[in-house]
Protein backbone atom coordinates (compact mmCIF):
# COMPACT_ATOMS: atom_id res chain seq x y z
CA UNK A 1 0.00 0.00 0.00
CA UNK A 2 1.31 3.57 -0.93
CA UNK A 3 2.03 5.88 2.04
CA UNK A 4 -0.50 8.17 2.74
CA UNK A 5 0.26 12.06 1.66
CA UNK A 6 0.15 14.45 5.03
CA UNK A 7 1.56 17.39 3.07
CA UNK A 8 -0.81 19.81 2.63
CA UNK A 9 -1.49 19.82 6.69
CA UNK A 10 1.44 21.93 6.77
CA UNK A 11 2.70 20.88 10.43
CA UNK A 12 3.62 17.25 11.73
CA UNK A 13 1.27 14.46 11.91
CA UNK A 14 2.85 12.23 14.59
CA UNK A 15 3.92 8.86 13.65
CA UNK A 16 1.46 7.48 15.86
CA UNK A 17 -1.73 8.32 14.11
CA UNK A 18 0.15 7.27 10.70
CA UNK A 19 0.56 4.54 11.97
CA UNK A 20 -2.71 4.10 12.98
CA UNK A 21 -4.12 5.28 9.72
CA UNK A 22 -2.30 2.93 7.81
CA UNK A 23 -2.94 0.11 9.94
CA UNK A 24 -6.68 1.27 9.11
CA UNK A 25 -6.51 0.53 5.79
CA UNK A 26 -4.51 -2.32 5.89
CA UNK A 27 -7.43 -4.01 8.33
CA UNK A 28 -9.69 -2.80 5.38
CA UNK A 29 -8.38 -4.27 2.36
CA UNK A 30 -7.47 -7.68 4.02
CA UNK A 31 -9.80 -10.54 3.80
CA UNK A 32 -11.66 -10.50 7.23
CA UNK A 33 -13.72 -13.07 8.57
CA UNK A 34 -17.01 -12.65 6.54
CA UNK A 35 -16.45 -10.61 3.47
CA UNK A 36 -13.67 -10.40 1.12
CA UNK A 37 -10.82 -7.71 0.75
CA UNK A 38 -12.87 -6.89 -2.32
CA UNK A 39 -15.77 -6.54 -0.51
CA UNK A 40 -14.65 -4.33 2.17
CA UNK A 41 -13.26 -2.49 0.40
CA UNK A 42 -16.67 -1.66 -1.36
CA UNK A 43 -18.23 -1.21 2.09
CA UNK A 44 -15.64 1.17 2.72
CA UNK A 45 -16.53 3.16 -0.93
CA UNK A 46 -19.94 2.67 -0.40
CA UNK A 47 -19.77 4.64 3.46
CA UNK A 48 -18.05 7.26 1.18
CA UNK A 49 -20.62 7.56 -1.24
CA UNK A 50 -23.56 7.63 1.45
CA UNK A 51 -22.14 11.23 2.45
CA UNK A 52 -23.36 12.49 -0.66
CA UNK A 53 -26.87 10.13 -0.82
CA UNK A 54 -30.08 12.61 -1.36
CA UNK A 55 -31.88 9.96 -0.05
CA UNK A 56 -29.63 9.85 3.42
CA UNK A 57 -29.92 13.84 3.38
CA UNK A 58 -33.17 14.01 2.69
CA UNK A 59 -33.85 10.97 5.87
CA UNK A 60 -31.56 13.09 7.96
CA UNK A 61 -33.51 15.68 7.98
CA UNK A 62 -36.90 13.77 8.07
CA UNK A 63 -38.60 13.76 11.14
CA UNK A 64 -37.93 9.86 11.20
CA UNK A 65 -36.14 8.03 8.56
CA UNK A 66 -37.96 5.06 7.99
CA UNK A 67 -41.26 8.44 6.99
CA UNK A 68 -38.55 9.12 3.56
CA UNK A 69 -38.60 6.36 0.48
CA UNK A 70 -36.71 6.76 -2.46
CA UNK A 71 -33.49 4.63 -3.83
CA UNK A 72 -30.07 5.47 -2.70
CA UNK A 73 -27.42 6.92 -4.90
CA UNK A 74 -24.68 3.63 -4.47
CA UNK A 75 -21.23 2.45 -6.11
CA UNK A 76 -23.14 -0.32 -7.82
CA UNK A 77 -21.24 -2.87 -6.01
CA UNK A 78 -23.11 -4.11 -3.02
CA UNK A 79 -26.74 -5.69 -2.55
CA UNK A 80 -29.10 -2.70 -2.02
CA UNK A 81 -29.59 -4.63 1.82
CA UNK A 82 -26.19 -3.75 2.75
CA UNK A 83 -26.13 -0.57 0.82
CA UNK A 84 -28.88 0.81 3.52
CA UNK A 85 -27.30 -0.60 6.15
CA UNK A 86 -23.96 1.16 5.67
CA UNK A 87 -25.60 4.80 4.31
CA UNK A 88 -27.51 4.47 7.91
CA UNK A 89 -24.64 4.05 9.95
CA UNK A 90 -22.18 6.62 8.29
CA UNK A 91 -24.83 9.44 7.78
CA UNK A 92 -27.06 9.12 10.71
CA UNK A 93 -26.24 6.53 13.31
CA UNK A 94 -27.93 8.58 16.57
CA UNK A 95 -31.12 7.17 15.13
CA UNK A 96 -30.73 3.32 14.77
CA UNK A 97 -32.85 1.30 16.79
CA UNK A 98 -32.77 -2.43 18.16
CA UNK A 99 -35.87 -2.91 15.89
CA UNK A 100 -34.02 -1.71 12.86
CA UNK A 101 -31.12 -4.28 13.75
CA UNK A 102 -33.34 -7.24 14.05
CA UNK A 103 -35.05 -6.17 10.61
CA UNK A 104 -31.54 -5.86 8.99
CA UNK A 105 -30.67 -9.81 10.28
CA UNK A 106 -34.26 -10.57 9.62
CA UNK A 107 -33.45 -9.10 6.01
CA UNK A 108 -30.48 -11.85 5.31
CA UNK A 109 -27.20 -10.02 7.41
CA UNK A 110 -26.42 -11.96 10.17
CA UNK A 111 -24.77 -10.62 13.05
CA UNK A 112 -20.93 -11.79 11.88
CA UNK A 113 -21.43 -10.14 8.72
CA UNK A 114 -22.90 -6.77 10.11
CA UNK A 115 -20.36 -6.50 12.63
CA UNK A 116 -17.56 -6.47 9.99
CA UNK A 117 -19.22 -3.82 8.22
CA UNK A 118 -20.15 -1.86 11.06
CA UNK A 119 -16.20 -2.12 12.14
CA UNK A 120 -14.98 -1.20 8.29
CA UNK A 121 -17.39 1.92 8.08
CA UNK A 122 -16.30 3.17 10.99
CA UNK A 123 -13.23 2.98 10.78
CA UNK A 124 -13.01 4.63 7.41
CA UNK A 125 -15.17 7.29 8.49
CA UNK A 126 -13.11 8.38 11.10
CA UNK A 127 -9.89 8.41 9.39
CA UNK A 128 -11.79 10.80 6.68
CA UNK A 129 -13.04 13.03 9.90
CA UNK A 130 -9.20 13.14 10.27
CA UNK A 131 -8.48 14.63 7.48
CA UNK A 132 -11.69 16.41 6.75
CA UNK A 133 -10.56 18.52 9.87
CA UNK A 134 -7.09 19.19 8.64
CA UNK A 135 -8.43 20.40 5.18
CA UNK A 136 -6.81 17.10 3.41
CA UNK A 137 -8.52 15.15 1.04
CA UNK A 138 -9.80 12.05 1.84
CA UNK A 139 -7.01 8.86 1.01
CA UNK A 140 -7.21 6.93 -1.48
CA UNK A 141 -8.75 3.41 -0.72
CA UNK A 142 -6.21 1.21 -1.41
CA UNK A 143 -6.40 -2.06 -3.38
CA UNK A 144 -8.27 -4.83 -1.82
CA UNK A 145 -5.95 -8.20 -1.47
CA UNK A 146 -6.92 -11.81 -2.53
CA UNK A 147 -8.11 -14.11 -0.24
CA UNK A 148 -11.01 -15.85 1.35
CA UNK A 149 -12.62 -15.04 4.30
CA UNK A 150 -11.72 -17.17 7.50
CA UNK A 151 -15.10 -17.77 8.69
CA UNK A 152 -13.99 -17.69 12.09
CA UNK A 153 -16.92 -17.02 14.65
CA UNK A 154 -15.83 -16.84 18.06
CA UNK A 155 -16.85 -19.50 20.12
CA UNK A 156 -17.14 -17.86 23.79
CA UNK A 157 -19.20 -14.66 22.03
CA UNK A 158 -22.29 -14.48 23.78
CA UNK A 159 -25.80 -12.94 23.58
CA UNK A 160 -26.29 -10.29 26.29
CA UNK A 161 -26.76 -6.53 26.95
CA UNK A 162 -26.00 -5.10 23.29
CA UNK A 163 -27.59 -6.17 20.00
CA UNK A 164 -24.62 -8.48 18.76
CA UNK A 165 -23.02 -10.74 21.13
CA UNK A 166 -20.01 -10.14 22.90
CA UNK A 167 -16.72 -11.79 24.19
CA UNK A 168 -16.15 -10.67 28.15
CA UNK A 169 -12.56 -10.27 28.73
CA UNK A 170 -11.87 -13.36 30.96
CA UNK A 171 -13.72 -15.40 28.13
CA UNK A 172 -11.05 -13.64 25.37
CA UNK A 173 -8.90 -17.21 25.91
CA UNK A 174 -7.35 -19.21 22.63
CA UNK A 175 -7.25 -17.33 19.44
CA UNK A 176 -8.73 -14.21 20.95
CA UNK A 177 -6.43 -14.31 24.21
CA UNK A 178 -4.82 -11.20 23.00
CA UNK A 179 -7.37 -9.10 21.66
CA UNK A 180 -8.13 -7.09 24.21
CA UNK A 181 -5.32 -3.86 25.62
CA UNK A 182 -4.00 -4.68 29.28
CA UNK A 183 -6.29 -2.49 31.31
CA UNK A 184 -8.06 -3.23 34.65
CA UNK A 185 -11.57 -2.25 32.93
CA UNK A 186 -12.79 -2.99 29.31
CA UNK A 187 -15.64 -1.00 28.45
CA UNK A 188 -18.51 -1.89 26.38
CA UNK A 189 -17.31 0.05 23.46
CA UNK A 190 -14.19 -1.99 23.22
CA UNK A 191 -16.43 -5.64 22.95
CA UNK A 192 -18.48 -3.95 20.34
CA UNK A 193 -16.68 -5.67 17.75
CA UNK A 194 -15.79 -8.66 19.50
CA UNK A 195 -17.75 -11.08 17.04
CA UNK A 196 -14.69 -10.40 14.80
CA UNK A 197 -11.68 -9.88 16.83
CA UNK A 198 -9.15 -8.32 14.39
CA UNK A 199 -11.56 -5.77 14.23
CA UNK A 200 -11.45 -5.02 17.79
CA UNK A 201 -7.63 -5.35 17.95
CA UNK A 202 -7.72 -2.44 14.77
CA UNK A 203 -10.35 -0.48 16.78
CA UNK A 204 -8.41 -0.39 20.36
CA UNK A 205 -5.01 0.50 18.67
CA UNK A 206 -6.87 3.60 16.65
CA UNK A 207 -8.58 4.59 19.91
CA UNK A 208 -4.82 4.65 21.79
CA UNK A 209 -2.77 6.58 19.07
CA UNK A 210 -6.32 9.23 17.99
CA UNK A 211 -7.35 9.39 21.88
CA UNK A 212 -5.88 7.58 24.82
CA UNK A 213 -5.32 3.96 25.60
CA UNK A 214 -7.96 2.21 27.07
CA UNK A 215 -6.61 1.49 30.37
CA UNK A 216 -6.10 5.45 30.81
CA UNK A 217 -9.55 6.20 30.02
CA UNK A 218 -10.89 5.87 33.74
CA UNK A 219 -8.41 8.17 34.73
CA UNK A 220 -9.70 11.76 34.77
CA UNK A 221 -5.81 12.82 35.07
CA UNK A 222 -4.71 11.05 31.40
CA UNK A 223 -4.66 13.22 28.70
CA UNK A 224 -4.14 12.99 25.26
CA UNK A 225 -0.54 14.50 23.80
CA UNK A 226 -1.22 18.10 23.22
CA UNK A 227 -4.51 19.25 24.69
CA UNK A 228 -5.48 18.98 28.48
CA UNK A 229 -8.01 16.57 29.15
CA UNK A 230 -10.77 19.41 29.62
CA UNK A 231 -10.39 20.65 25.68
CA UNK A 232 -10.34 16.93 24.70
CA UNK A 233 -13.80 16.28 26.68
CA UNK A 234 -15.44 18.82 25.54
CA UNK A 235 -14.65 18.04 21.87
CA UNK A 236 -15.75 14.45 22.34
CA UNK A 237 -19.00 15.67 23.97
CA UNK A 238 -19.68 18.01 20.83
CA UNK A 239 -18.89 15.35 18.35
CA UNK A 240 -21.35 13.08 20.22
CA UNK A 241 -24.42 15.62 21.07
CA UNK A 242 -24.03 16.25 16.91
CA UNK A 243 -24.01 12.57 16.37
CA UNK A 244 -26.77 12.56 18.93
CA UNK A 245 -24.99 9.46 20.55
CA UNK A 246 -25.95 8.63 24.40
CA UNK A 247 -23.04 6.37 24.74
CA UNK B 1 -0.41 25.11 27.64
CA UNK B 2 -2.33 26.03 24.90
CA UNK B 3 -2.58 30.11 25.49
CA UNK B 4 -4.35 31.75 28.13
CA UNK B 5 -7.57 32.51 26.89
CA UNK B 6 -10.35 30.69 29.34
CA UNK B 7 -14.12 30.73 28.10
CA UNK B 8 -17.21 30.88 30.83
CA UNK B 9 -17.04 26.89 30.29
CA UNK B 10 -13.68 27.26 32.11
CA UNK B 11 -11.97 25.37 29.53
CA UNK B 12 -9.28 26.93 27.36
CA UNK B 13 -9.90 28.39 23.69
CA UNK B 14 -13.61 26.74 24.36
CA UNK B 15 -15.49 28.76 21.75
CA UNK B 16 -12.74 27.71 19.61
CA UNK B 17 -12.65 24.31 19.96
CA UNK B 18 -16.29 24.25 19.68
CA UNK B 19 -16.93 26.04 16.61
CA UNK B 20 -14.39 24.15 14.46
CA UNK B 21 -16.12 21.34 15.69
CA UNK B 22 -19.30 22.30 15.06
CA UNK B 23 -18.14 22.95 11.25
CA UNK B 24 -16.29 20.19 10.91
CA UNK B 25 -19.66 18.38 11.36
CA UNK B 26 -21.79 19.80 10.45
CA UNK B 27 -20.56 22.46 8.00
CA UNK B 28 -19.50 23.26 4.56
CA UNK B 29 -15.69 23.64 3.81
CA UNK B 30 -15.79 27.39 3.73
CA UNK B 31 -17.25 27.17 7.50
CA UNK B 32 -14.53 24.75 8.36
CA UNK B 33 -11.92 26.77 6.70
CA UNK B 34 -13.19 30.22 8.86
CA UNK B 35 -13.00 28.32 12.22
CA UNK B 36 -9.77 26.34 11.29
CA UNK B 37 -7.97 29.82 11.08
CA UNK B 38 -9.21 30.62 14.46
CA UNK B 39 -8.05 27.54 16.35
CA UNK B 40 -4.75 27.43 14.27
CA UNK B 41 -4.60 31.28 16.07
CA UNK B 42 -4.57 29.90 19.07
CA UNK B 43 -3.29 26.58 19.00
CA UNK B 44 0.01 24.78 19.07
CA UNK B 45 0.71 22.51 15.09
CA UNK B 46 0.24 19.63 17.86
CA UNK B 47 -2.72 20.48 19.84
CA UNK B 48 -4.38 21.55 16.23
CA UNK B 49 -3.88 17.85 14.78
CA UNK B 50 -4.75 16.38 18.20
CA UNK B 51 -8.30 18.21 18.15
CA UNK B 52 -8.72 16.64 14.20
CA UNK B 53 -7.51 13.23 16.01
CA UNK B 54 -9.98 13.57 19.19
CA UNK B 55 -12.97 14.32 16.34
CA UNK B 56 -12.01 11.35 14.44
CA UNK B 57 -12.09 9.01 17.65
CA UNK B 58 -15.35 9.87 18.54
CA UNK B 59 -17.05 9.54 15.16
CA UNK B 60 -16.07 6.29 15.44
CA UNK B 61 -16.83 5.52 18.87
CA UNK B 62 -20.18 7.10 18.45
CA UNK B 63 -21.15 4.75 15.36
CA UNK B 64 -19.45 1.71 16.67
CA UNK B 65 -21.52 2.35 20.19
CA UNK B 66 -25.07 3.42 18.26
CA UNK B 67 -24.93 0.11 15.83
CA UNK B 68 -24.55 -3.02 18.00
CA UNK B 69 -26.74 -1.08 20.59
CA UNK B 70 -23.59 -1.43 23.44
CA UNK B 71 -25.33 -0.05 26.76
CA UNK B 72 -22.95 2.71 28.51
CA UNK B 73 -20.93 0.97 31.19
CA UNK B 74 -21.88 1.19 34.78
CA UNK B 75 -18.40 2.92 35.68
CA UNK B 76 -18.59 5.54 32.77
CA UNK B 77 -22.49 6.42 33.25
CA UNK B 78 -21.70 7.31 37.24
CA UNK B 79 -18.63 9.19 36.27
CA UNK B 80 -20.44 11.43 33.69
CA UNK B 81 -23.77 11.55 35.30
CA UNK B 82 -24.11 14.95 36.70
CA UNK B 83 -23.25 16.23 32.56
CA UNK B 84 -25.43 13.95 30.88
CA UNK B 85 -28.10 15.59 33.29
CA UNK B 86 -27.18 19.17 32.81
CA UNK B 87 -27.15 18.26 28.83
CA UNK B 88 -29.83 15.94 28.93
CA UNK B 89 -28.47 13.26 27.05
CA UNK B 90 -31.29 11.02 27.57
CA UNK B 91 -32.88 12.73 24.90
CA UNK B 92 -30.90 10.63 22.32
CA UNK B 93 -32.96 7.83 21.13
CA UNK B 94 -29.68 5.35 21.19
CA UNK B 95 -30.25 6.02 25.34
CA UNK B 96 -32.47 3.66 25.24
CA UNK B 97 -29.63 0.59 24.87
CA UNK B 98 -28.79 2.26 28.03
CA UNK B 99 -32.34 2.04 29.56
CA UNK B 100 -32.79 -1.53 28.31
CA UNK B 101 -30.16 -2.86 30.23
CA UNK B 102 -30.82 -5.15 32.66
Amino acid sequence: MDDLDYSAVGMPVRHELRAAHRLIFEHVRAPGNWWTGVQRVAIAAEARRATSCPLCRARKEGLSPSAVSGEHVDTGALPPNVVDVVHRIRTDPGRLSHAWFEGVVAAGLDAPHYVELVAVVTLVTGVDFFCRSLGLASFPLPDPLPGTPSCHLPASARPGTAWVPMIAPEDATGAEADMYPPAPFIPNIVRALSLVPDAVRTLWRSSDAHYLPVAEIGNPAARPAALDRMQTELIAARVSALNECFY
Amino acid sequence: MNGEAISDVGVAHAAELLAFTEAVMRGDDAWVARTRAALRAVLSPEAYVAVAAIIAAFNVVDRVADATGIPLDPMLLGMSADVRDELQLERFASSANTRETP
